[in-house]
């Protein structure tokens, strides 16, 4: 599904990737771990398309290279990102943002667009698995929530817009044990075959409750070791210090 | 230009039917005004907008004189649809219909055979030159404890045969005690090049309602003046809203006396503005007596090289204790050409009131736009729902429900 070759990114002259290289296939997870500064929130935002970097290498995305398409045509072909700061948007209300983005990727793939009854039906359903206070869908976007709240809602629109590769960008971070459990029940449900995901940590625990087929060590922009979840466990015992 | 000035008052007195006593008035008032001039930057008030530079630059060949003595058609189809109003409409600066087909006629008095008063604002030379050239002035009475049932739009149309005219317009409205009244001031312009000048004056009695909406959405060349001055007795409101986008310079001038105890005015306005327009909005709250409260939210989006002036002063008398003032403006600058200037200016003489101004100014956050955009929206998608998002809370302030959707759709924020 996604192929990342000699990836080499850098901002301002600064080197930030570099010979990073990544294959995730169909209905696999894979957790991408490292310290503070190694570069994982770069990948996720080049992933995403984010403008501001020099990039150069090759990451080819159901066989087709990415790095020509806006964040907007990569969203519509199923790249989906869960924002590790989700922004507030104010007067923009969480239920209609929610109604355009999905109504915009089912338009540019073809499908039919949903109307309002349609839309809050699914909306609904989807919002009462993640425990997800459906009082807040009125609200503005993520204007005065909580931060177990923004991840909540990240979750709620990943499992709206059905992406088929999700990366989660440090999703478990400023997230109580409850909500954790919550957001990683709402990734389980959307463990699929042909559905895969980027899980971007500094700990171990989010992996206590989404089972990774993969874990990465990254550090100073390059994958430094590639296992198991065993590897997770032997991360959280040593420390990325000792680690190598 | 002082010439043609002259000519065309001439030729107005000649064609017009005016009283004696109203020839002595504009006959002074037009002195005043061919002493004073158009306004410039060297006075505070205009230090923004020099609107001597501005006509001259913009209109070619000004003209005074306005020939209104054959009626004009009405293009019905840009009457609102879908608000049942009453209806005051001019077309080209001629008054082409009343109608208040939905209200009591005992309880409302409209009057069009009236003395100029003289002039009190011996500063502003834009009065002046109303007053003098101004061919018929009405003046509407909503009569005590009586709420108008439907809003009343003030239609100022101009069609494509006025060219370089000065027009210039006169509306009183007394809303005597417990009564209420919405007015919507609507333009629609498809003229050229015109000094359109409108002079406002509303008393609010005792209990009072007053909710003024200006509506300027379609873009035209035209230069505009409008001045709002407002009187305020005890307990009575005032809510303005200005939509200001459509003209190629416009000046909303609100002047607003809260004279009564427990009087209130709200300001709020927004500006939409791109290639060359330049729009103002100047207000002087004037807190005259205890316990009164004034707010004004002010929010801007310009776009090219437009510029936008707010100008907001809360004055506080002496005798004005307990007084509660709050103003404050944003602008989001789609490009570094543009330009917002906001002055907050608080003169206050009372110790014990609560006053508070801010103003904030800068471009879209591209952050949002990469967040929005990681869901599919295109780029320009993005920025329409962050200005609209931007945009939006000024809207709300609206009070009345109805009026609030038209606005809301009239600027395609309906979502």
């Amino acid at each position: 599904m996604l192929k990342i070759k000699n990836l080499k990114a850098d901002i301002e002259n600064k080197s930030i990737l570099n010979n990073f290289n990544l294959e995730i296939k169909s209905g696999e997870v894979h957790a991408i771990m490292g310290p503070n500064g190694s570069g994982k929130s770069t990948l996720s935002n080049i992933l995403s398309g984010k403008k501001g970097y020099d990039v150069s290498g090759e990451i080819l995305f159901e066989n087709k290279n990415i790095f020509e398409l806006e964040t907007e045509e990569r969203a519509h072909k199923g790249i989906f990102l869960a924002f590790q700061y989700p922004l507030e948007i104010p007067g923009v209300n969480t239920n209609i943002f929610l109604k355009t983005s999905l109504n915009a990727i089912r338009k540019a793939r073809g499908e039919k667009e949903l109307d309002a009854i349609e839309f809050l039906k699914l909306v609904k359903v989807k919002a009462k698995e993640l425990k997800f206070d459906e009082e807040k869908l009125n609200r503005q976007l993520n204007v005065g929530f909580s931060g177990g709240e923004k991840k909540k809602n990240e979750i709620l629109q990943m499992s709206i817009l059905n992406p088929k590769l999700s990366i989660l960008d440090e999703t478990d971070s400023g997230l109580d044990i409850d909500a954790l459990k919550i957001v990683a029940d709402g990734v389980n449900s959307l463990r699929k075959k042909d559905n895969s995901f980027l899980i971007i940590t500094h700990y171990q625990r989010l992996l206590d409750y989404i089972k990774p087929d993969y874990v990465h060590v990254l550090m100073n922009g390059k994958i430094i070791k590639s296992g198991g979840p065993e590897l997770a466990l032997e991360l959280e015992e040593k420390g990325y210090e000792n680690f190598n | 230009m002082e010439e043609q000035l002259k000519i065309d008052f001439e030729k107005l007195l000649e064609t017009s039917n005016f009283s004696k006593k109203n020839i002595e008035i504009k006959r002074k008032n037009f002195e005043n005004f061919i002493e004073k001039g158009f306004p410039n930057r060297r006075e505070e008030n205009w230090k923004f907008s020099d609107l001597h530079q501005i006509i001259s630059k913009n209109i070619k060949n000004i003209s005074f004189y306005n020939d209104l003595s054959k009626p004009n058609k009405i293009d019905r189809s840009i009457f609102i649809d879908g608000l049942e109003h009453n209806k005051l409409v001019f077309v080209n600066g001629r008054i082409e219909n009343i109608e208040f087909d939905y209200e009591e006629k005992n309880k409302i008095e409209i009057l069009d055979d009236l003395v100029l008063e003289k002039s009190n604002n011996a500063n502003n030379s834009l009065l002046f030159l109303n007053n003098a050239f101004v061919s018929k002035f009405f003046k509407l009475i909503v009569k005590k404890n009586y709420s108008l049932k439907k809003p009343l739009v003030i239609y100022n149309i101009t069609n494509k045969d006025l060219v370089s005219k000065s027009i210039n317009l006169k509306v009183d409205i007394l809303l005597e005690e417990n009564s209420s009244l919405k007015v919507i001031e609507f333009s629609n312009d498809k003229s050229t090049t015109n000094f359109i000048n409108i002079n406002y004056k509303f008393d609010l009695q005792k209990n009072a309602i007053l909710k003024n909406y200006k509506i300027d959405n379609n873009s035209n060349s035209n230069v505009k003046y409008s001045f709002s001055n407002i009187n305020q007795d005890s307990n009575s409101v005032t809510e303005i809203f200005l939509l200001s986008s459509g003209s190629e310079f416009t000046k909303n001038e609100i002047s607003c006396n809260l004279n009564g105890k427990y009087s209130s005015a709200f300001v709020n306005g927004v500006f939409i503005l791109d290639k060359t327009k330049h729009h103002e909005i100047k207000t002087n709250i004037n807190h005259i007596v205890e316990n009164t409260k004034s707010y004004q939210l002010i929010k801007g989006v310009l776009e090219d090289t437009s510029k936008a002036v707010y100008q907001g002063k809360i004055f506080v008398d002496s005798k004005a204790q307990k007084t509660d003032g709050y103003q404050l403006s944003k602008a989001i600058l789609l490009n570094d050409n543009t330009e917002f200037n906001a002055k907050p200016e608080l003169e206050i003489y009372a110790d014990d009131v609560k006053c508070s101004h801010g103003s904030a100014s800068g471009s879209l956050n591209e952050d949002s736009i990469f967040y929005l955009m990681s869901r599919g929206l295109n780029y320009q998608e993005a920025k329409k729902l962050l200005i609209n998002g931007f945009l939006l809370d000024v809207i709300e302030k609206i009070t009345d429900l109805e009026i609030k959707n038209l606005i809301k759709n009239i600027m395609s924020l309906k979502q």
